[in-house]
């Protein structure tokens, strides 16, 4: 691994000596900042939960080593000891290691943010840096990265500020984290994060490394806008104000070569069988690369990895992508596939272990049957229990006998209640703790029919934990998103909804015109503003006009009027908004298209229909309709049986007779 | 036949009105050659017999009639006329003519040059099956002054948005800047299967189109659809990915609806290609697929599918403007070879004619007089002196002696009274610029010409 380093440094050399001189430095978060690993991180830190039996902050840190770095910070906050113990302990700390790891601890820490500014408080980096964080999984070489990640910060003046790592993987594959769902926009030429140019690329196809190579003015900036918290803030500050200050953010696309980060149990679940099945060489579970004693194992066919003292019963099948820790022992007649199987575990007769995760000091009595599931440090499985899938036993929980548990079942030794109350000294040494959660076990009892008869433990369920504002946020097994339903987006609904919506604003027009005595002329020019703001054609405006009146008296007195004071009150506010409709009743067209709402109206309002041939005397009367309108609309208009029942009503025959005989009248006049 | 060619020549070229005020567009002189040679033309090279030319009576006549409008092509020619005051769009219009559509067609638009290769576009066609596949270019920039028009013109239309996928050919989005509130919202069902999208701007669609019959005969049953450029292809781009079509189930189920002539529903559903059975097959028993990353068929089993070749060099231009117009006219001479000066041309010897300039038949060029990348109509006169650069004077024109014509558009039948001077004027046709005037940057038109307000 050291070689490497070696190697890309000599590459450089030549081209940026000055630079050079100065070690590469990165900065490892090894806190996530969040509690998606509850209740499993109460008791361990996420960096230091076991990914095929190594601590997954060893993964990053050799990660960081064999892409040259030669400078780490650690840092550290919730149980930073044990971190720290860790740490002191392995290799990184043997005076041997090319890479110095300092380790830095705070319970201060509350964010990505909070860390970057104590970076840049503290002087701590040179040069342009990694950022990591301590759950980091990956063998990508970035010194490619680096390298164009240099190069252009030597072309454009320190404009690029940072680089981010992607992973070419497309939607649906398994290390994709269905909650880290990026899509990118980026210009494909220049490789930097952008909209606004001529041509540009919508990526949904890459997967987010969570490695980034900044410069140093990242952690200045971060000390700048104090109010970012995450990688995401600064993302987005940074675009949002590139055209301001200029700085730019620029990608990388790796092709081969593996990065993901464990972000939820999901992640964990992904990230470890990748491991078993060596996508992440050359860190594989034999390298030992932490060069551990006793953690060596050997690698036989399908995958099947076995650590020393590894006792296997009669009739026992290891079939394929199965990591056996040291000193575990497995009774006869096992089914093991696609696990992973700590350190000094014991695990009975007729066992079937799929997909599960078990962690040291396990035990597994006989005839348990396990899914895709995870077993913290030294849980014991009793007789007969049953895991389905996506259950999760925290640290020294006891389950069973005979007992089956649902889909999705969190067991902790921790009640969930007491983390509510422990919410606010969270960030306290974890000796405290401890003592604290103890008292509390003591008083409240297991039921029994949770975790069985035998059993030690609580249920903690998913929807207990939404505490913060993000809901999904919480679910340890990371939420499968549903895709969204590929409906049809084109409807008719919107637009019927524009017309609704111009109705009542026509409405609450005619109101305030009668409130405030508006002039008719301002309705109108009020009328005509809606019109454009909602696109309605100029017939629509007319039958919409026509129906709010008519229905005036209905939407102020209740439906129950009698046709006698329906009329009562409609006749007089025709004669106020009669300039209204003469301003839109102007063409032959539009009489009869008037004509067709008021007869709608009444076909609808059909006991009051007797009012129809007052509402029409009004309106020709008032001159807004016209005779030969009238007649015209009466004779042709009829369609359906009810328009021409509609007009067989004895006033509206009279009436029309009327305005015949009228008109014979005038015609004779005229002559 | 596989493909029938439409050519939509009925458009009034509505923005260039001052060039199109006498001249109909499709008969503009562009190289002395009238604008719809080159559809034409470019038909007659890939070997089309037959074209549906969809134009007006107006057009139709001067085809028929007018000597100077010689079309000079040995297709045959099935000239339908539209009334022109129908306010007809190109999607009326393909409505119009659906009985003579017997197969796929290739709509082009009577105001394209180009040399693109249109093979490229039918092989699209028809190696994906595809609804749709259309030509696209580079937006070119016009270097040339544009007369009347004062400083830089910024370009007023909007720009479009065109999403392509990883080879560049499949086209997955369409918008236009006009239509978008906030920002270019894509769909992440598209996303989720075509991951990468390249979405471009400063592109022009060259209004060239492979359509399958089927979206003919879905023309005809919706009739709300007016336009193709601007309804039809947005409507079909979008259909790719709405369930409807995407889910052979729904297919089996219009089929039998179908059966029942129960067509009102399912209207949309008719335009999906429906793959012939035997191609369907072989798409089965196939193991090429068209992308990579997931398990899914190939197109994701969708049955429509839009695609598009962009050209990435060559000519491509779009006359619809008169910035378009002018520029095509300096282009032009490059996409045919034929002689410069026409022999029926009575040109001087004593004058100087640049090799870039196009002299038309029945020229008369007198002494002394000096054309540099200019093109000269028809039955001109030219008189001596006369220094013309730059410039397209049209049909029947008389210069009189000593004029000087720099960058401008002189249109048929204009006189130029003797020694003017013209930079960069539009001349209406049969427009009368008095002895000696100075015209600088000018559209000179009749009053009857001024457009109404």
């Amino acid at each position: 691994m050291s070689s490497r380093g070696g190697k890309q440094k000599k590459g450089n050399v030549t081209s940026e000596q000055e630079e050079e001189e100065q070690p590469l430095q990165a900065v490892l978060v090894a806190d996530s900042f969040n509690r998606r690993f509850f209740p499993i991180s109460k008791d361990q830190p996420r960096a230091l939960l076991p990914l095929g039996n190594v601590a997954m902050i060893d993964y990053t840190l050799e990660f960081l080593t064999s892409t040259g770095v030669q400078e780490t910070f650690v840092f550290c906050c919730w149980m930073s000891n044990k971190i720290k113990d860790h740490l002191l302990k392995s290799k990184w700390c043997r005076p041997t290691s090319p890479n110095v790891v300092h380790i830095i601890t705070s319970d201060l820490y509350r964010s990505l943010g909070d860390v970057l500014r104590d970076v840049d408080a503290k002087n701590l980096v040179r040069n342009d840096f990694i950022l990591v964080y301590g759950d980091v999984v990956s063998n990508i070489d970035v010194s490619q990265a680096l390298q164009e990640h240099r190069h252009r910060r030597k072309v454009d003046k320190n404009i690029s500020v940072m680089t981010m790592v992607f992973k070419e993987s497309s939607p649906g594959h398994k290390s994709r984290c269905e909650e880290d769902d990026v899509i990118v926009a980026m210009d494909s030429k220049s490789k930097r994060f952008s909209m606004g140019t001529d041509e540009f690329e919508i990526r949904h196809d890459l997967l987010d490394c969570h490695i980034s190579i900044c410069s140093p003015q990242v952690a200045e900036l971060f000390t700048d806008n104090f109010d970012y918290q995450t990688r995401n803030d600064f993302v987005r500050g940074i675009l949002v104000n590139e055209e301001i200050l200029g700085n730019q953010i620029h990608l990388y696309v790796t092709q081969d070569g593996y990065g993901a980060r464990v972000s939820n149990l999901q992640m964990y679940d992904s990230v470890s069988s990748d491991m078993v099945r060596r996508w992440v060489y050359p860190l594989t579970p034999e390298a030992n690369f932490t060069d551990q004693q006793g953690q060596g194992c050997t690698h036989s066919r399908h995958n099947v990895y076995r650590g020393a003292e590894v006792s296997l019963g009669h009739g026992s099948q290891m079939e394929e992508n199965v990591l056996i820790g040291r000193d575990t022992s497995i009774g006869a007649n096992c089914h093991i596939s696609n696990s992973v199987i700590g350190n000094n575990c014991t695990i009975g007769d007729n066992v079937v272990l799929d997909r599960a995760h078990m962690w040291n000091n396990v035990h597994i009595s006989s005839n348990v049957e396990i899914h895709q599931s995870v077993v913290c440090d030294g849980a014991v499985v009793k007789e007969a229990v049953r895991l389905n899938k996506q259950c999760v036993l925290a640290y020294n929980v006891v389950i069973g006998p005979n007992l089956s548990l649902p889909e999705g079942t969190v067991v902790s030794m921790h009640h969930p209640e007491e983390e509510e109350e422990d919410d606010d000294d969270e960030f306290l040494s974890d000796d405290q703790e401890v003592g604290h959660s103890k008292d509390k076990t003591r008083q409240k009892a297991f039921n029994p029919a949770e975790v069985g008869p035998e059993g030690k433990g609580y249920i903690w369920k998913a929807s207990m934990n939404d505490t913060e504002d993000e809901e999904l946020a919480q679910c340890l097994w990371g939420l499968v998103l549903n895709p969204d339903p590929e409906s049809d987006s084109e409807s008719e609904a919107s637009e019927e909804s524009q017309d609704r919506t111009f109705q009542l604003e026509v409405l609450g027009t005619l109101q305030r015109g009668l409130e405030e005595n508006i002039v008719c002329d301002n309705l109108v020019l009020e009328i005509n503003s809606l019109k454009y703001a909602y696109n309605i054609t100029l017939k629509e405006v007319m039958q919409i006009l026509t129906r709010v009146v008519l229905e005036y008296p209905f939407q102020q007195q209740g439906t129950q009027l009698t046709t006698l004071q329906y009329t009562g009150s409609l006749l007089p506010l025709l004669k106020t908004w009669s300039p209204v409709f003469k301003n839109y009743i102007k063409r032959a067209q539009d009489h009869l298209d008037c004509l067709s709402a008021v007869e709608e109206l009444f076909l609808e309002q059909d006991t009051h229909q007797t009012a129809m041939v007052k509402v029409l005397m009004k309106m020709y009367q008032l001159e807004i309709l016209e005779e030969e309108a009238i007649l015209k609309w009466f004779s042709t208009g009829a369609t359906n049986d009810k328009s021409r029942q509609l007009r067989k009503n004895q006033g509206l025959q009279k009436f029309i007779q009327w305005l015949k005989e009228a008109e014979d009248e005038s015609s004779e006049e005229g002559e | 036949m596989e493909l029938q060619a439409v050519l939509m020549a009925a458009g009034g070229g509505s923005r260039m009105m001052d060039l199109t005020y006498n001249t109909p567009k499709p008969l503009l002189p562009v190289g002395n050659k009238p604008l719809i040679w080159y559809p034409l033309n470019l038909l007659e090279r890939v070997g089309f017999e037959e074209v549906i030319v969809i134009t007006t009576k107006e057009v139709q006549k001067m085809i028929s009639t007018d000597p100077k409008v010689k079309l000079d092509v040995k297709m045959k020619l099935d000239l339908v006329c539209i009334q022109e005051d129908a306010d007809m769009g190109t999607a009326d219009a393909l409505r119009h003519i659906q009985q003579k559509v017997k197969t796929d067609v290739l709509v082009v638009s009577c105001d394209l040059i180009t040399d693109a290769a249109l093979h490229e576009v039918v092989d699209l066609f028809r190696a994906h099956n595809a609804t749709l596949s259309m030509l696209m270019s580079k937006a070119h920039e016009f270097t040339e002054t544009v007369p009347g028009q004062k400083g830089k013109k910024k370009t007023g239309e909007q720009r479009d948005f065109v999403g392509v996928d990883g080879t560049g050919k499949r086209l997955l989005f369409m918008a236009n800047e006009a239509d978008l509130d906030e920002g270019v919202v894509i769909r992440k069902s598209i996303m989720r299967k075509h991951p990468r999208m390249h979405i471009k701007t400063g592109l022009v669609d060259a209004h060239l189109y492979c359509l399958k019959k089927s979206v003919v005969d879905f023309l005809a049953d919706n009739k709300s659809i007016s336009s193709i450029r601007g309804e039809l292809v947005p409507y079909l781009v979008r259909k790719q990915f709405s369930k409807s079509t995407n889910s052979p189930k729904v297919i089996d189920e219009t089929h039998q609806n179908l059966k029942k002539n129960d067509s009102n529903v399912n209207l949309e559903i008719q335009i999906s290609s429906r793959d012939e059975e035997l191609l369907h097959l072989t798409q089965e028993r196939s193991c090429w697929n068209d992308h990579r990353g997931d398990m899914s068929d190939a197109y994701h089993g969708g049955r429509l599918r839009c695609y598009v070749h962009i050209m990435d060099e060559g000519i491509c231009y779009r006359v619809n403007t008169l910035a378009a117009y002018i520029e095509a006219n300096r282009l032009a001479p490059k996409l045919f070879d034929e002689p410069a000066v026409h022999p029926s041309a009575v040109v001087s010897e004593r004058c100087l004619i640049g090799a870039d300039s196009i002299i038309g038949a029945s020229c008369q060029i007198s002494d002394k007089t000096s054309i540099k990348r200019s093109t000269i109509g028809v039955s001109t006169t030219v008189r001596e002196k006369v220094k013309v650069t730059n410039s397209i004077i049209m049909h029947g024109v008389t210069i009189e002696e000593g004029c000087n014509i720099q960058g401008s558009v002189i249109c048929s039948n204009a006189v130029i009274g003797r020694g003017a001077d013209i930079k960069y004027c539009l001349v209406g046709s049969a427009q009368r610029i008095e002895p000696d005037a100075e015209r600088t940057n000018e559209v000179i038109v009749g009053t009857d010409q001024l457009m109404e307000i």
